[in-house]
């Protein structure tokens, strides 16, 4: 049904042009699942929009060929393009929270592809549009139809964008990256519900995603690309179980699959470093002029746990659970606290999830990492500048890193960077908040053994926030278990993964594909 | 409901505020009403007299209120220097400044709306650049020197309207309208300018927006794109500009008056304020800052319109 050979794709940007996808095949038959696998940059969603027609941008050059239907895409005008798209060809993107237009109704949206390839009146549009939205298992149709995306959840929008795409009962659905940016919980129902329509429907999918254990469970036959250009392609059982190009290999050796980094082991020390004792945050939303701080949102609820120097420790939840507020929270950066949290070391530090969004892009590497000592030390440029040196080559950046700004670097290198600066101040305690969740897997696994590293070599006691419980299981000795703000469940690694009591963390364990 | 009330409060601190600190001023100057109206060589017996025929001897507090009290059940008591109801002198001359702010606001939307998508849409062609350059010179110009510009091109070259020749509404309504005309575009094109650009620049930051995408994957076309998808997104920040500019329209629109000698609040503000008539001075400054505020009123509720996002807070 699809078949592309030869695929480039060049930008001519800057004149120089430089083509970010090379020699790209893929074919796809009817009713089929392909999966397109590949790290940040690595040309796969390039190659996706293309087969989609949505490269458009006059500054990207495409040669090659991409036959669908015996129709050649590539140099179809414009107008009969569109004939296909949201018709034959339909796209879900990765971004449910801003892929959906925010002024427009649910309804509208989803019926928009239907409207646009048919001459449907309007009621029979709508009835198209909530037998749709019920068959993506959103079961108040009838109500979700005239919402606007703002009051739907992730998971929600996502299913609305899958619901829009297949109301035309497309030939070929591309999904690029759908389930990247939700809760793991949602994200198996997502793969459920895709896996669903392709049986019952035969829509054929090709599923593009870093996430190699989702491409494992999803797809027939793989395409595993690095830095555009295909490096391995075959049967899912092929390419897992017996890769044959050393990429392939490291990549799949990099999947976090509940296996613990050798060298972590329970902290002994009895000595406390952080006592959290029946803590609650809340937010206060300011309703009006009189009204300041009416509406009140709990957010965490009665938290207490205790941790101990040299101890790397879980905090596992999904999105709104309240773990990234307790960190938060702990750290003294909330106002409206209540409770009793008692530090047993000085400065304790925080690294955020956003590589990306906590350096200031318009200062140097190093005025970044100098800052806290301008603020809280005397110490002179000399001094501080030696310091930033020693940071950066603890967490394997060399002194040049000192003068860049932070959009010459990558993301990892960013989040190293973000670590750097977190132990400026020679902290024992780090409260890493989702430090690795935006990384690709590779590097994922380089930030990881450098956290442990830190741990083991400086002492200094982590605690771990994360959705992923397969990267909490590689590091951590003790986890908490947290949901709508409440800690529902709190052991050693044994206990919470072998044998969970709390019916939610048996739910999170069996969506991450954890089998004892 | 909650922000009817809000709102509604708003209004009354704003008008509140708004007098009081006229009244302050006037305080705060030097001369008042009685020197004004008597001159320099007044005999002070003479000018005692008269300020207390006016009230001017009253504790400042005193005055204030008694104004505002009057003023809330719709007198605004009598010009001290034409000893008239300000009242009947202020609704002769309302429809005049009311319809010129009008005209400017509609003439502001009728050409930046258009221009801003059609700059967006050809935003690599010759055209945008021209309109662009065009936009950035007429931003630079201020209202007055428009004006004078426009009255010397459009009246004197071209005789499309006599300056100096103002018709009021109650004479001949056409005439009326046609003569506004050109002041509303000496106070409109600078505006519109800004909007254009505003316009453009929304239009074509929507456009990398996820949405977008989407809605191109579903078969649009790029019209359909921009008239369905973006065009609604994209005109909310400039809906904030415009609400913004309404005041700035409203003091742009006194000075206009006196370029194109046009008998509104404008001109009869500034005689007020050089003779100091208070009574006259405070009520324009009243009414003005209470059509502003319910202008700003109208623009907070289209926002909830166009902006789902905004109805719940």
């Amino acid at each position: 049904m699809l078949n592309v050979t030869d695929l480039h794709i060049e930008i001519e940007d800057s004149f120089i042009p430089e083509t970010v996808v090379h020699d790209f095949d893929i074919t796809v038959s009817a009713g089929e699942i392909v999966g397109i696998v590949g790290e940040s940059g690595s040309g796969k969603s390039m190659s996706a929009l293309a087969i989609a027609g949505l490269l458009s941008r006059k500054d990207m050059k495409k040669r090659g060929s991409i036959l669908f239907e015996g129709e050649e895409l590539l140099t179809t005008p414009r107008s009969r393009l569109r004939q296909i798209q949201g018709d034959d060809i339909a796209v879900v993107f990765q971004e449910p929270m801003t892929s959906l237009n925010p002024v427009k109704k649910i309804g509208w949206q989803v019926e928009e592809a239907l409207r646009i390839h048919s001459d449907l009146p309007d009621d029979e549009l709508k009835k198209a549009a909530i037998r749709m939205l019920k068959d993506v298992e959103l079961d108040d149709a009838e109500n979700i139809y005239d919402k606007y995306p703002h009051e739907l959840s992730g998971g929600m929008r996502q299913r609305v964008m899958i619901a829009a795409a297949l109301i035309c009962d497309p030939k070929l659905l591309i999904a690029d990256e759908p389930t990247t940016a939700l809760d793991v919980t949602i994200q198996a129902q997502i793969i459920e519900l895709l896996k669903r329509i392709n049986r019952e429907k035969g829509t054929a999918i090709l599923f593009i995603s870093h996430d190699l254990s989702v491409i494992r469970s999803l797809c027939s036959r793989v395409v595993v690309m690095n830095k555009g250009r295909i490096v391995e392609s075959g049967s899912v059982e092929e390419v897992f179980n017996n890769p044959k190009e050393e990429y392939t290999k490291h990549l799949i050796g990099s999947i976090p699959g509940f296996t613990k980094i050798a060298h972590v082991t329970q902290s002994e020390n009895t000595d406390k470093i952080l006592e959290v004792d029946n803590v609650s945050a809340r937010y206060k939303k300011i309703t009006g002029y009189f009204q300041i701080g009416s509406k009140q949102k709990l957010v965490v609820k009665n938290a207490s746990f205790t941790m101990y120097k040299g101890e790397i420790m879980g905090l596992v939840g999904e999105s709104g659970s309240g773990k990234t507020t307790l960190g938060k929270t702990i750290l003294g950066m909330l106002d409206d606290t209540e409770g009793r949290i008692v530090h047993y070391s000085q400065r304790p530090q925080m690294i955020f999830q956003d590589p990306y969004g906590s350096l200031n892009p318009t200062k140097t590497i190093g005025w970044i990492l100098e800052e806290p000592l301008r603020i809280n030390t005397d110490y002179d440029k000399e001094k501080r500048s030696a310091r930033a040196k020693e940071m950066l080559s603890l967490v394997g950046l060399d002194e040049s890193y000192l003068s860049r700004k932070p959009n010459a670097l990558s993301g990892g290198q960013r989040q190293r960077v973000c670590i750097a600066l977190a132990l400026m101040m020679d902290p024992k305690l780090i409260i890493a908040d989702e430090p690795v969740s935006a990384l690709d897997v590779t590097v994922q696994e380089q930030v990881i053994n450098l956290l442990v590293k830190l741990n083991k070599e400086l002492g200094i006691s982590i605690l771990f926030i994360s959705h992923d419980l397969k990267v909490v299981y590689e590091l951590c000795s003790r986890i908490i278990v947290m949901k709508d703000g409440v800690i529902v469940e709190q052991g050693t690694d044994k206990e919470i993964y072998d044998n969970p009591k709390d019916p939610y963390t048996k739910q999170l364990l069996l969506s991450a594909g954890y089998t004892d | 409901m909650k922000t009817v009330l809000k709102k509604s409060i708003t209004f009354i601190f704003t008008v509140l505020l708004v007098t009081f600190f006229v009244f302050i001023a006037f305080e705060l100057i030097p001369g008042d009403a009685a020197t004004a109206r008597l001159g320099t060589n007044a005999t002070p017996e003479a000018l005692a007299k008269l300020r207390e025929e006016l009230g001017l001897t009253r504790p400042f507090f005193v005055r204030y209120f008694s104004w505002l009290a009057s003023f809330f059940f719709g007198d605004m008591g009598t010009s001290y220097s034409y000893g008239v109801s300000v009242r009947s002198m202020l609704a002769q001359k309302l429809p005049i400044t009311l319809t010129l702010t009008l005209m400017s606001f509609i003439l502001t939307v009728a050409v930046s709306i258009p221009i801003g998508l059609l700059t967006s849409k050809y935003e690599d062609r010759a055209v945008s650049t021209v309109l662009d350059v065009t936009g950035q010179l007429t931003m630079s110009v201020p209202p007055f020197f428009l004006g004078i510009l426009v009255t010397y091109i459009f009246g004197m070259i071209l005789h499309m309207f006599t300056p100096g020749g103002f018709v009021s509404y109650n004479v001949n309504f056409v005439r009326f309208i046609g003569y506004l005309v050109f002041p509303a575009i000496s106070i409109a094109l600078p505006k519109a300018a800004m909007s254009t650009k505003l316009l453009k620049t929304s239009i074509l930051s929507e456009r990398n927006l996820d949405y977008v995408r989407s809605a191109y994957s579903r078969g649009n076309s790029t019209m359909d794109v921009l008239y369905k998808h973006v065009l609604k997104n994209a005109i909310i920040p400039v809906i904030t500009f415009l609400g913004m500019t309404l005041a700035d329209i409203v003091a742009g629109s006194l000075v206009i008056e006196q370029v194109f000698s046009i008998p509104g609040y404008g001109r009869l503000l500034i005689s007020s304020i050089a003779n100091r008539d208070y009574p006259v001075v405070q009520a324009i400054i009243a009414i003005i800052a209470m059509i502003v505020i319910i202008i700003n009123l109208l623009v907070d509720i289209l926002y909830r319109v166009l902006d789902p996002r905004l109805r719940d807070m």
